[in-house]
């Protein structure tokens, strides 16, 4: 079976303390790597407002991960574990390999258009894809 | 001529564009009947994410979401953001996603 990618953030109560995450994130580490997937990246992104209340909640601790894995039962079994941990008050699970197949195939035709054409004005050139088109395999560090 | 009394019917027979007093039609730059909150876009709008040549619209990067979205909560249609219809689609799934973990609102707040 191909790999598949997933992003994966949660977000803790913001009175959380800092062990507790690491304990979660722990603990999820633990739980894929038991169903033989392997989280790639662990990002916090620390206190943010949220954009409305969540259980009475302003403000919440983002974390965000990229998890490997070459089935998809780990992610029912990760998203059970956050669901009953008290500290996670949301979390959101995002399946993105199709996305990434996709984006690499637009820019190999794109960067293939781009030289084929003889090229008149060369400086302009170079097809690195502006700011808001980030979300490669890392996120676009924000 | 039936008047126009009642809110406008769409059972126009076939004469023709409706004039409802603003200017009519699709070609002109004032855009057809006044429907909706805002005029329609006047000159030829360029889609944002076209210019920038943006392969994914990431949903984690509310910056560049909010634009997209009414102090409501409303995605804005295309016809305001002058976004061509692909990246109208891929937008309108990030700004989903961006929504349920909060990052955006799904409505105002009172």
């Amino acid at each position: 079976m191909e790999e598949r990618q997933y992003d994966l953030i949660f977000i803790c109560r913001p009175d959380t303390l800092e062990a507790d995450i690491d304990k979660i994130i722990a603990t999820l580490e633990h739980t894929a790597s038991e169903k033989g997937a392997k989280i790639e990246k662990t990002d916090k992104w620390g206190r943010k407002r949220m954009a409305y209340r969540v259980h009475k909640l302003r403000e919440g601790f983002y974390v965000y991960m990229i998890l490997k894995s070459s089935h998809g039962e780990v992610v029912k079994e990760l998203e059970r574990r956050l669901k009953v941990s008290d500290p996670v008050i949301k979390y959101l699970t995002v399946r993105v390999d199709e996305e990434l197949k996709r984006q690499a195939k637009l820019k190999h035709h794109r960067e293939r258009r781009a030289a084929r054409r003889p090229r008149k004005a060369a400086p302009t050139a170079a097809p690195a894809p502006g700011a808001p088109a980030g979300g490669e395999q890392a996120p676009a560090a924000v | 001529m039936a008047e126009s009394n009642a809110p406008q019917q769409q059972t126009s027979g076939p004469s023709g564009p409706r004039s409802s007093g603003g200017p009519g039609g699709g070609m002109r730059p004032g855009g057809p009947p006044k429907r909706g909150k805002r005029s329609f876009v006047r000159k030829k709008k360029v889609c944002r994410f076209c210019v920038d040549k943006a392969d994914f619209i990431d949903y984690k990067r509310a910056e560049i979401l909010a634009p997209f979205i009414q102090e409501r909560g409303k995605i804005l249609p295309r016809r305001m953001t002058g976004t061509c219809a692909r990246h109208q689609r891929w937008l309108t799934v990030a700004i989903k996603r961006a929504q349920n973990i909060a990052l955006l609102p799904f409505a105002a707040e009172l």
